[in-house]
C-alpha cells in the first residue's frame, strides 16, 4: 500500500502543479491586452492624470510578478480583488452564483450518473441489435446538439405547450426545496440529456471492451449463467472505467452550465462569466474562469485516482 | 376510434406478422415493441401522439430512401476503387454524405439561392411567413430564410476555417516533435497537458474578453485552443510509423526533416488524420455556435445560426418553431458530419466488436 500512497501523492503534486501553471496562464492573458487595464477601462479618449490616477488604485504601477503574487494569495484565502464595474468585492459576487451552480450540476448529476449506467450496460449487453442501433443514432444527435437546442426544445413542449415547469429558473429566499427542485428542472434536464449520451457511449464501448476479455469467455465456457458471468466475473472489473467515465463527464457537466444558464436566465456562475466577458471586467472574468478550471483540474484528477485505486495493473507503472 | 387509428394499428400489427413470418427478427422486434408502445402513448398522449409516430416514420423512410439513392448516384458516378468502398458504407453514412453536400451547395451558391440579402430589411419585425418569406421575418424584420442560406456559409466557413488552422499546427508540432523527439517533444507534451486542462469553452471565453470580438481573432483562438487535441493524435499516430525501418532507411540516406514528414509520415497517417478532421469540425462547429449564441461569436449584422437563436428566441414562448431552425440545422451537419466519421473509422482500422 505505500506504493500507492506515492502514487497519489505524485498525481496530486503534479494536480497542483498543473493548477499553478493554468493560474499564471489566466493571470498573464490579461496583460496581452493592447495598453493596459486601465486603458482598456477608461478607453481611448482618457487624460493622462485619470490613467495614472487609475493605475495606482488598480495597482499597476507595480511589475507584472508582484502583482500575480498578491493575486494568487488573495484567491488562495478567497479574496479575488474588486469588480471593476461596481467596486464590488469579487467574492461577494462569485460565492453564491457558485453555489447555486454547484446545486443544478449536482442535481443533473444525481439524474444522470446512475441511468447512463443503467442504459450503458443494457446496451452493451444488447450490443448490435436493434435496440443497440436506435440508442447508438439518439445518444448520437444529443451529443451533436447545441445544448441551447435541447434547451429550447424543452422549454417549447414542457413550458409553453404543456405548462408543466417553468421557462425561466427564478430563485429567491422564500421558495421551498421542492419548488427549488421544480424551477431548476428544464434546465437540470437538459444537461442531463446531453450527459447521459457520452455516459452512456462511454460505458457502452468500455463494457464491451470487457466482455471481449478471455476470462469472460472461459467464465462462458465452464458453463457459468448468464447474469453470473455479468455479476460475478464483468462488474468488479467494470468499476475502474465506469468511475472513469463519471469523473470526466462530471467535468464536462461543469462547463456545459455555461450555456445552459444563459438559456434558462439561470442566476449561476455561467452566466456571470459571460456578463462580464462582454462587460470586460477582468477581475470577474480572471476569478470565474479559475475556479472552471480548478474544478476541471480536480474532476480529471479524481478520474485518474479512481482509476489507480481500482485498478491494481496502474500501481506498477513499466 | 376513426379510419386513422385503425388504419395505424392494422398496418403495424400486419407488417409485424409479415416480418414474423419471413424470420426477420430484428424488425419484428421493432415493430411489434413500437404497437405495444403505440397503446401506451395512444391513451396517454391522444391521437396527437400517434400522428407524432407516423410523421417521425415517414420523415425516417424519406431519409432513408434518399440517402440510398444517393449512395447508389455516387456509385455510379465515380471509379471502380471508390465504387467499391462506397458500397459498404452503410445508409447513416451516406446520408451524412448526402446532407454534407447539401451544405455545400447552399454555403458556395448562398447569394443565388437565398430570395434577400442577408442585412437586408424587408418587412416589419417578427412578420408571419407567406409567399414572399418563407419562414418570416427576424427581430429586424429580415428574411429568415435568406439567413439561414448565409448563415450556411458563414458559420460553416468560420468552423472550417479555424479547425483547418487547429490542424495545421496541430498536426506540424506533433509530426515535428515525432521525428525531432528529445527536449522538443517533452516541452510540447507538457504545455499540451497544460492547455488541455483548462475547458475549451472557458479559455476562448478568456481571450476574447481580452482580445476583443473580430472575425480573424475569434478564428485564430478556437483553432489555437483545439491544436492540442491533433498534436496528441498525430504525435500518437506518427510516433507508430517512426519507428518503422523504411523511417530509418531514408534517415540513413541522409534525408531532412521536411522530406520524412513530407513523404514517409504524412502519407502513412492519412487516414486517421481525415477522421480526426471531421470530429475536431463538429467540435469547433458546436464551440463557434455556442459562442455565437451568447453573443460573443460572429458579429451582426452578419448571418449566423447560433446568433439567430439568441436574436430570436423570444417567439418561442409564443410555441412557435422556427427559432428552433439554426439550432435545428447545427445539429443535422454535426450529425451528419458524425456519421460519416463513423463509417471512415471503421474503415481504417478495421474495428470489428
Amino acid at each position: 500500500m505505500r506504493d500507492v500512497g506515492r502514487l497519489l501523492l505524485m498525481r496530486l503534486g503534479l494536480g497542483l502543479l498543473t493548477l499553478l501553471v493554468v493560474s499564471a496562464l489566466i493571470f498573464g492573458a490579461v496583460e496581452l491586452l493592447p495598453g493596459d487595464i486601465a486603458q482598456a477601462v477608461l478607453g481611448q479618449g482618457a487624460t493622462e492624470e485619470t490613467l495614472a490616477e487609475l493605475r495606482t488604485e488598480l495597482g499597476l504601477d507595480r511589475t507584472a510578478i508582484v502583482r500575480y503574487v498578491s493575486w494568487l494569495s488573495g484567491a488562495l484565502v478567497g479574496d479575488f480583488g474588486v469588480s471593476l464595474l461596481n467596486q464590488q468585492p469579487v467574492t461577494d459576487v462569485i460565492a453564491v452564483r457558485f453555489a447555486n451552480t454547484l446545486f443544478l450540476a449536482t442535481y443533473a448529476a444525481v439524474i444522470a450518473v446512475p441511468v447512463a449506467i443503467l442504459l450503458g450496460i443494457t446496451v452493451a449487453l444488447l450490443r448490435n441489435s436493434i435496440f443497440d442501433r436506435v440508442a447508438n443514432v439518439l445518444t448520437l444527435t444529443s451529443i451533436s446538439s447545441p445544448e441551447f437546442f435541447l434547451g429550447y426544445i424543452l422549454i417549447l413542449y414542457f413550458s409553453v405547450h404543456t405548462g408543466w415547469f417553468p421557462s425561466i429558473a427564478t430563485l429567491s429566499e422564500d421558495i421551498t426545496f421542492l419548488e427549488l427542485l421544480e424551477r431548476t428542472f428544464l434546465p437540470a434536464l437538459t444537461m442531463v440529456l446531453v450527459v447521459v449520451a457520452h455516459m452512456m457511449r462511454m460505458t457502452r464501448a468500455s463494457i464491451i471492451n470487457l466482455l471481449a476479455s478471455p476470462y469472460i469467455e472461459m467464465a462462458r465456457l465452464k458453463g457459468a449463467p448468464g447474469w453470473k458471468v455479468i455479476t460475478r466475473h464483468a462488474l468488479p472489473n467494470a468499476w475502474a472505467p465506469i468511475i472513469n467515465v463519471v469523473a470526466l463527464n462530471l467535468a464536462y457537466l461543469i462547463t456545459g452550465v455555461v450555456l445552459v444558464e444563459v438559456v434558462f436566465v439561470y442566476p449561476g456562475i455561467g452566466q456571470l462569466l459571460v456578463d462580464a466577458v462582454t462587460k470586460r471586467d477582468f477581475p470577474v472574468v480572471q476569478a470565474c474562469c479559475l475556479i472552471f478550471a480548478a474544478t476541471f483540474i480536480l474532476l480529471n484528477l479524481a478520474a485518474d485516482v479512481g482509476a489507480i485505486l481500482t485498478n491494481p495493473r496502474l500501481r506498477h507503472p513499466k | 376510434m376513426n379510419y386513422f387509428v385503425i388504419g395505424y394499428y392494422a398496418l403495424l400489427i400486419g407488417s409485424s406478422c409479415l416480418a414474423a413470418h419471413y424470420r426477420q427478427r430484428e424488425i419484428f422486434l421493432l415493430l411489434f415493441s413500437l404497437t405495444l408502445a403505440s397503446f401506451v402513448m395512444g391513451i396517454v398522449g391522444g391521437e396527437g401522439a400517434l400522428w407524432a409516430v407516423t410523421i417521425a416514420a415517414g420523415l425516417l423512410a424519406l431519409a432513408g430512401g434518399t440517402a440510398y439513392s444517393f449512395r447508389e448516384f455516387l456509385i455510379i458516378i465515380s471509379g471502380p476503387l471508390t465504387a467499391r468502398a462506397l458500397r459498404t458504407a452503410p445508409l447513416t453514412a451516406a446520408f451524412g454524405m448526402f446532407v454534407i453536400f447539401t451544405y455545400a451547395v447552399l454555403g458556395i451558391f448562398a447569394p443565388v439561392i437565398a430570395p434577400y440579402g442577408e442585412a437586408e430589411v424587408i418587412s416589419q419585425s417578427f412578420a408571419p411567413a407567406d409567399q414572399d418569406m418563407l419562414l418570416g421575418a427576424d427581430q429586424l424584420g429580415r428574411d429568415m430564410f435568406s439567413r439561414l442560406v448565409y448563415g450556411a456559409r458563414n458559420t460553416v466557413g468560420l468552423a472550417l476555417v479555424a479547425t483547418t488552422i487547429a490542424f495545421v499546427i496541430g498536426a506540424l508540432l506533433g509530426m515535428i516533435a515525432a521525428v525531432k523527439q528529445g527536449w522538443f517533444d517533452q516541452f510540447m507534451g507538457r504545455t499540451i497537458d497544460v492547455v488541455m486542462s483548462i475547458p475549451s469553452l472557458i479559455f476562448a471565453l478568456l481571450l476574447l474578453s481580452i482580445l476583443g470580438t473580430n472575425m480573424i481573432v475569434l478564428v485564430v483562438i478556437i483553432g489555437v485552443i483545439y491544436s492540442p487535441r491533433v498534436y496528441r493524435l498525430t504525435r500518437a499516430v506518427a510516433g507508430n510509423v517512426v519507428v518503422m525501418d523504411y523511417i530509418e532507411a531514408a534517415k540513413l540516406r541522409g534525408e531532412g526533416m521536411w522530406y520524412l514528414i513530407r513523404k514517409e509520415i504524412l502519407p502513412n497517417s492519412t487516414a486517421p488524420l481525415i477522421a480526426e478532421f471531421g470530429l475536431e469540425f463538429c467540435f469547433v462547429f458546436l464551440l463557434v455556435a455556442g459562442l455565437s449564441f451568447l453573443g460573443l461569436g460572429i458579429q451582426p449584422p452578419t448571418a449566423d445560426w447560433g446568433s439567430m437563436v439568441r436574436e430570436n428566441a423570444t417567439l418561442i414562448s409564443f410555441g412557435e418553431i422556427t427559432p428552433l431552425i439554426p439550432a435545428a440545422a447545427i445539429a443535422l451537419l454535426t450529425v451528419a458530419v458524425n456519421m460519416v466519421v463513423d463509417w471512415m473509422l471503421y474503415r481504417s482500422s478495421g474495428l470489428k466488436e
